[in-house]
């Protein structure tokens, strides 16, 4: 086949980080090629360069053979080339046409042309058998849809080159499946596409060819058909992962018990529907779900951020239905929230600072309304330690800390915490696979202690690894609970779509 | 007898004076928070353009035309810097517009006294105002008619400009990705749209707007300037463009609302009301407007809330 695409020997470096140390990549017309590697593998860092995001430090990007410099991506949608970001670039309000022609739209002297541009939008969608609703509102779309627009937008640029950024981490499986469908009847039509990825069944059903990136370097480049999954994770880590060890706990003592609890919207719609749910002291129980299925609402009305919900919610045996943050917390919560930089700290402020906050008025760290600072340091100093924070001194900033490492001490702060119950959102979302392990070590140390934890994450794998128990929602309401022994990844993706289970545990 | 005839055409007739140049101004801080930009500066901006109205208008020998240009070009420039420094230099749109809107105030009066050699107040026999306009249905209605005397070329014009800058907005494609660059600065940027550019032309020609209307403070009803002419207006507008959620038919009905209680106001000074009570009355009801608006949302959302808790879906 022909090489349509080559990089050559790309250096890219951050202050004293190389994110890519002389990497050269090709690609061929027609194919899938895999970008696989850990977080901070130098991945992302490598296609921003490609699609004109960042300017590279050295090397040489050709095009049929061309040497051509992409300083923007205007540049790079010029010469073809699309991206599909992880984090969508869409107009909420706007209609699905609105967005896809943006830029480049049909017009009747200066007016926008309505049905011209919807009509040639449906006709991209049918070539390319990519079903959207061109007069549809963007923001009443779901997720999958909307990757959907994505795609279309860099179909409507004419873009021969289509880069994928983690293109599944917001699906569920089966609209993954759906998307590596799409993805393979590009390729079939002559585009070429280039997805990074660490998920690794997705790269063995999907990809022709892998290129492996770890701290920067390329690892290899080589055939899907002459590999496998062990052999590419290996190469990705270095090493073998290790599995976590579950040790089975019994106990009566409830600390989270959520009665019938409905929220209702704005928009007129139930967010929750009449929620009943339960964690047990010395359990981890998880939250499985597409996201937007009411996961940060639920979370939002057990936390006390959201108080005008019916129901009934009782936390450590004390009942705090529509009680303020603070009250919660005291009955015996405590909260890693979704967003590390939104809710979980404050980045301008110190490490030392963040470890504090919530517990300021305790008698440990403040007396009469003066803080003791030696006290509070003291403190923070033993969470840097003990949970292995990378960090100059207490003093540092958490904007200046990567993600993991600030993801770190808002874990520490929270699981530390003098209180039996945790609630943990997404603990591990974009931190590298070492922090992970850590964060998954202490949130078990904490159930062995018969503390109690509600795991929402969107990671299926982290919740198949951790939890004792699973409850899957669906539009507001619980739709099923798994027991430990009869967790089935199949199963939970078409439950999580709204799919059934009858008394015989064929799926519907 | 307060409530006859004449006397609420009087009101009506002042309330249609008093809610142009609010209703230009808040026009254009709708432009500018349509495009993603916050601009407070309406109220400096006028206040540059009235006084250089005036100033055109006293060397020119009262070419009205002339003054006019002066103003929207002084204004334009305003605007300019505030773009410059908002969009190119990244500054806080509220430091930058609130440095401007003192700035303005000190400025204006200190070159009234280098061109005019007075303080606080500078009137003119030379100086003409604009023209007013004799409503065309003068002789079929002539009480009708009354109501519109003393409306000038430019209050006509901003009923005008909300029509026009609503096709603007929404029905062409200038209009759609200035929208757009509103709602998602990113999403436009990845898409290749010189989003900064789109930015700053936005606001330098909402500066247009804010200099018609500056026009109408020192040449509309009365032709003067004086210190801190614009009294106000621009941070009314402000809020006329909050209430009318930046959408140019809800900015035209706040500015109307708050043209109303300016004209009481300005009414009630005739009774036995005290002074500085009835001088409050548009700023209260700008108070109170924000206030009811707010408790209103907040109601509405508590409302829909509720009732989906009781309905089946």
């Amino acid at each position: 086949m022909e090489k349509i695409l080559e990089m050559k020997n790309i250096v890219k470096t951050y202050g004293r980080v190389v994110a890519n140390d002389n990497v050269s990549i090709d690609l061929k017309k027609g194919e899938i090629l895999a970008i696989v590697g850990e977080n901070g593998a130098g991945k992302s860092t490598l296609m921003k360069i490609l699609y004109g995001l960042e300017k590279a430090d050295s090397g040489e990007i050709f095009l049929h053979g061309q040497p051509v410099k992409i300083t923007s991506p205007s540049v790079a949608m010029g010469l073809h080339i699309g991206m599909v970001q992880q984090h969508f670039m869409l107009f909420g309000p706007m209609t699905v046409t609105e967005n896809i022609v943006y830029n480049n739209e049909i017009t009747k002297y200066a007016f926008f042309d309505k049905k011209k541009n919807e009509e040639k939008v449906a006709e991209l969608s049918e070539k390319y058998g990519l079903k959207v609703d061109p007069t549809a509102i963007v923001d009443n779309c779901p997720v999958g849809t909307q990757q959907r627009i994505e795609i279309l937008k860099t179909l409507y640029q004419n873009a021969d080159i289509i880069i994928f950024d983690e293109p599944s981490a917001v699906l569920t499986p089966n609209e993954v499946d759906d998307l590596l469908d799409t993805m393979k009847t590009l390729a079939a039509a002559g585009k070429s596409l280039i997805i990074i990825t660490h998920k690794l069944n997705e790269v063995m059903y999907v990809a022709d060819r892998v290129v492996v990136l770890r701290a920067g370097k390329l690892i290899d480049i080589v055939d899907k058909k002459d590999t496998s999954i062990e052999q590419l994770s290996y190469m990705m880590i270095g090493r073998q992962v290790a599995n976590l060890e579950i040790v089975e706990h019994d106990s009566d003592k409830t600390l989270l018990k959520v009665e019938n609890l409905t929220l209702g919207s704005e928009l007129g719609k139930k967010i929750l529907d009449d929620v009943n749910l339960y964690v047990n002291a010395g359990e981890i129980v998880g939250i499985a779900g597409v996201s937007g299925n009411g996961q940060t609402e639920l979370i939002r009305c057990i936390s006390g951020l959201e108080r005008n919900y019916q129901g009934k919610i009782t936390v450590n045996d004390h009942d705090v239905s529509n009680f303020d943050v603070a009250s919660i917390r005291k009955a015996g919560l405590s909260h890693i929230p979704e967003d590390r930089y939104l809710w979980g700290s404050a980045r301008e402020a110190s490490i030392s600072d963040n470890v504090l906050m919530g517990e300021e008025d305790s008698e440990r760290f403040s007396k009469n309304g003066i803080l003791k600072q030696k006290e509070i340091d003291k403190y923070a100093d033993e969470l840097i330690e003990s949970y292995a924070i990378k960090v100059d001194n207490n003093k540092q900033r958490i904007r200046e800390l990567s993600g993991g490492n600030a993801q770190k001490v808002i874990c520490a702060r929270e699981v530390e915490r003098d209180c039996p119950f945790t609630i943990a959102c997404e603990p591990t979302r974009g931190i590298d696979i070492g922090a992970m392990e850590f964060v998954h070590e202490r949130l078990v140390a904490k159930r062995d202690k018969f503390g109690g934890i509600l795991l929402v994450t969107s990671e299926l794998s982290e919740i198949m690894k951790l939890c004792d128990r699973i409850y899957v929602i669906y539009n507001g309401s619980i739709n099923y609970e798994f027991k430990n022994e009869d967790i089935d990844d199949h199963k939970l993706g078409v439950l999580m779509l709204g799919g059934k289970v009858d008394e015989n545990k064929a799926v519907n | 007898m307060i409530f006859n005839f004449e006397y609420i055409s009087a009101i009506i007739s002042s309330t249609l004076r008093m809610v142009s140049p609010i209703l230009l101004c808040s026009l254009a801080a709708a432009l500018c928070s349509k495009a993603g930009v916050f601009n407070i500066a309406m109220e400096g901006c006028m206040m540059i353009s009235a006084f250089f109205a005036i100033v055109v208008n006293f060397y020119s020998g009262g070419n009205i035309m002339l003054s006019v240009l002066a103003a929207i070009a002084s204004s334009m420039a305003v605007s300019a810097i505030l773009a410059f420094f908002i969009i190119k230099l990244k500054a806080s749109p509220v430091v930058v517009g609130m440095s401007i809107n003192t700035a303005s105030s000190a400025v204006t009066t200190f070159f009234m006294y280098i061109f005019f050699k007075t303080k606080g107040l500078f009137q003119h026999p030379d100086l003409v105002g604009l023209t007013k306009i004799t409503p065309f249905f003068a002789d079929a209605f002539p009480d009708l008619a009354q109501m519109f005397f003393g409306l000038t070329f430019i209050d006509y014009l901003s009923w005008v400009l909300v029509v026009v800058i609503y096709i603007f907005l929404y029905k062409t494609v200038l209009g759609y990705r200035i929208r757009a660059i509103g709602i998602n600065q990113e999403a436009a940027k990845s898409l290749g749209t010189p989003v900064e550019t789109y930015q700053f032309v936005t606001m330098t020609m909402s500066g247009i707007l804010c200099g018609l209307a500056g026009v109408l403070l020192s040449m509309g009803s009365v032709t003067l300037f004086i210190q801190n002419i614009a009294s106000g207006k621009g941070y009314i507008a402000m809020t006329a463009n909050n209430l009318g959620k930046s959408h140019p038919v809800g900015v035209f009905f706040a500015s109307l609302f708050f043209g109303i209680s300016q004209a009481v106001g300005s009414f009630l000074q005739q009774t036995q009301l005290k002074g500085q009570i009835t001088a409050s009355i548009p700023y209260v009801a700008t108070i109170l407007a924000s206030i009811f608006e707010s408790i209103r949302y907040r109601r509405l959302r508590e409302k829909k809330i509720k009732e989906s808790m009781k309905l089946g879906n």
